[in-house]
């Protein structure tokens, strides 16, 4: 009796995806043509162009990581996160959220402690540029506001913006890993990183945040008023000058138009 | 003669495009890949003006028993939606099983059972679009031994109760035929020929398996002579249709694309003057 579809599809799916749990099925392989290439040989192509192309895939989502690691070694991490978690959907650009984590605590990894946040820099510059563009805020948007309502007033940041915090100075390790690059060597001890990335008209890019700055948009991204923020960046940073810094992120676009 | 042979579009090659805007057929691009509101679908959409579009889906999974998922049918739905691009196909093979995608076109048996699941996804993915799509023959590494109709048979089966096109994949008759030991020009004899809207043309790899050559469909070099010879029979047999050049892997520069499709066109224009100068 051959397997009916639902039943040979699960059967081919735990294979595929290498399930210790669902084995492989000796009717699964009865079920294919073997000839002088067996019915497994026919099968494993199958399974290895899984893991193969969805490695692939990370690839292209964590360049830099790719980039920091050499190719054979991000090949052993990828496919070790796909047989842990393979794509819940098939929009490949959205594969890779739990990444970053699982970069982290990949033990052969350890040498590099920074690549997991490269890992969350790469994944936000993917996120952004595939993110709508949405409507700014902009300068002209908060004339028509009264002066006295302006302290009280709430700004999100601008559709696919997210800050990216790191003890290692992670902008500096990324410029040095694009194929494009003159600089070669970063001092790992060169301090944190504080990155605002942002979804620009034609790209996604990251900026550099003073610790003012960085303390201002944790606070408004936490759905605080300008004036609780604007307290937050004092404390973290005594000499924070509002009104520049407010100019500066508007005129990058970095918050959403007012609801 | 206008061009009839486009490219598969490949974001290395997107600004290049957008900028110099060569002459080229219909261009074609991964819908899974433009689903969302990037800068470079926003490049895309500006590209209509210039370029007929073919939407080319691979993740519809439209061999699943279990059905389609609604959620990746709607973003698909909204992306055609906003492009009305004058081509919509996938494939005929399944990827999505339980909750996982597999990024791969998994085989099906062909046999009625089948069938029935295809030609029921296919209507539903036709119902969502409101219009007809195109079904690909899918490069194939094994064949089950419960299948009851060959490939073609099965593709015309499919087309006359679905009413959905054929996009013929050149390069994976020649990878299916070899890896399963048919003959190519024997896959391609018995077509519906009303029903083919499209050719795809590709590069494949050879690899090892179990010691002897198994063909493997990359997308990452150019047209073999093998699928070179198998279109101009399918030109002869069943005439002109728009015709695409994918390379997906190790991409080359956007010159050697066009080059390859230059070679589509020549290929066209000798099998068919009369056709091509109609179309």
């Amino acid at each position: 009796m051959p397997l009916a579809l639902p039943d040979l599809q699960a059967a081919f799916a735990a294979h595929v995806a290498n399930d210790v749990a669902g084995g492989d099925r000796a009717d699964l392989a009865a079920a294919v043509v073997g000839d002088t290439i067996s019915a497994e040989a026919r099968l494993r192509v199958y399974r290895h162009h899984v893991a193969h192309s969805l490695s692939a895939a990370l690839a292209a989502t964590f360049p830099t990581v790719q980039a920091l690691v050499g190719e054979g070694f991000f090949r052993g991490l990828a496919q070790s996160f796909v047989a842990e978690a393979l794509p819940a959907q098939p929009v490949l650009a959205e594969y890779g959220a739990d990444f970053p984590a699982f970069v982290g605590a990949y033990e052969p990894g350890r040498a590099l402690p920074y690549l997991a946040d490269i890992a969350r820099l790469d994944w936000a510059l993917n996120v952004a540029f595939h993110s709508p563009k949405g409507r700014r805020l902009a300068a002209a948007d908060l004339a028509g506001i009264a002066a006295e309502r302006l302290p009280s007033l709430s700004v999100a940041l601008s559709a696919g913006a997210a800050l990216i915090r790191s003890r290692y100075p992670i902008h500096r390790i990324w410029h040095a890993s694009q194929p494009d690059t003159s600089a070669n060597t970063v001092d790992l001890d060169a301090g944190q990183a504080d990155l605002l990335v942002l979804r620009r008209s034609d790209d996604a890019a990251f900026i550099v945040l003073d610790a003012g700055e960085v303390a201002f948009m944790v606070s408004l991204a936490a759905g605080t008023s300008l004036e609780v923020a604007a307290g937050q960046a004092a404390s973290a940073e005594p000499a924070f000058d509002l009104s520049a810094a407010f100019a500066r992120l508007l005129s990058l676009e970095a918050f959403a138009a007012l609801q | 003669m206008a061009q009839v042979a486009g490219i598969g579009l490949r974001a290395p090659h997107l600004a290049e495009i957008a900028r110099d805007r060569p002459a080229t057929g219909c261009l074609e691009i991964h819908a899974e890949n433009y689903l969302g509101a990037s800068p470079a679908r926003q490049a895309i959409e500006r590209l209509r003006e210039s370029y007929v579009f073919s939407v080319h889906a691979v993740g519809l999974s439209l061999g699943s028993a279990d059905g389609l998922d609604a959620d990746h049918l709607a973003r698909v739905a909204a992306l055609v939606k906003r492009l009305e691009p004058a081509y919509v196909s996938d494939h005929l093979s399944w990827s999505v099983h339980g909750g996982r995608y597999f990024n791969d076109l998994l085989p099906l048996p062909y046999t009625e059972e089948a069938l029935d699941v295809v030609v029921r996804n296919v209507g539903r993915l036709q119902e969502a679009l409101g219009r007809q799509v195109s079904i690909e023959n899918p490069s194939c590494y094994l064949a089950f031994a419960h299948s009851t109709l060959t490939e073609p048979e099965f593709l015309a089966e499919l087309a006359r109760r679905s009413g959905c096109g054929l996009l013929l994949d050149i390069n994976n008759i020649v990878v299916t035929a070899h890896n399963l030991r048919l003959d190519p020009r024997n896959w391609l004899s018995g077509l519906p020929d009303e029903a083919i809207t499209e050719y795809h043309l590709a590069g494949h790899a050879v690899n090892d398996c179990d010691g002897e050559p198994m063909l493997i469909d990359d997308h990452g070099s150019r047209v073999g002579p093998e699928a070179w010879t198998l279109f101009d029979t399918a030109l002869r047999r069943y005439g002109v249709r728009p015709t695409l050049i994918e390379w997906d892997t190790d991409i080359p520069a956007l010159s050697v694309l066009l080059d390859e499709a230059a070679k589509a066109d020549r290929a066209i224009r000798s099998a068919s003057p009369d056709a091509a100068r109609a179309a």
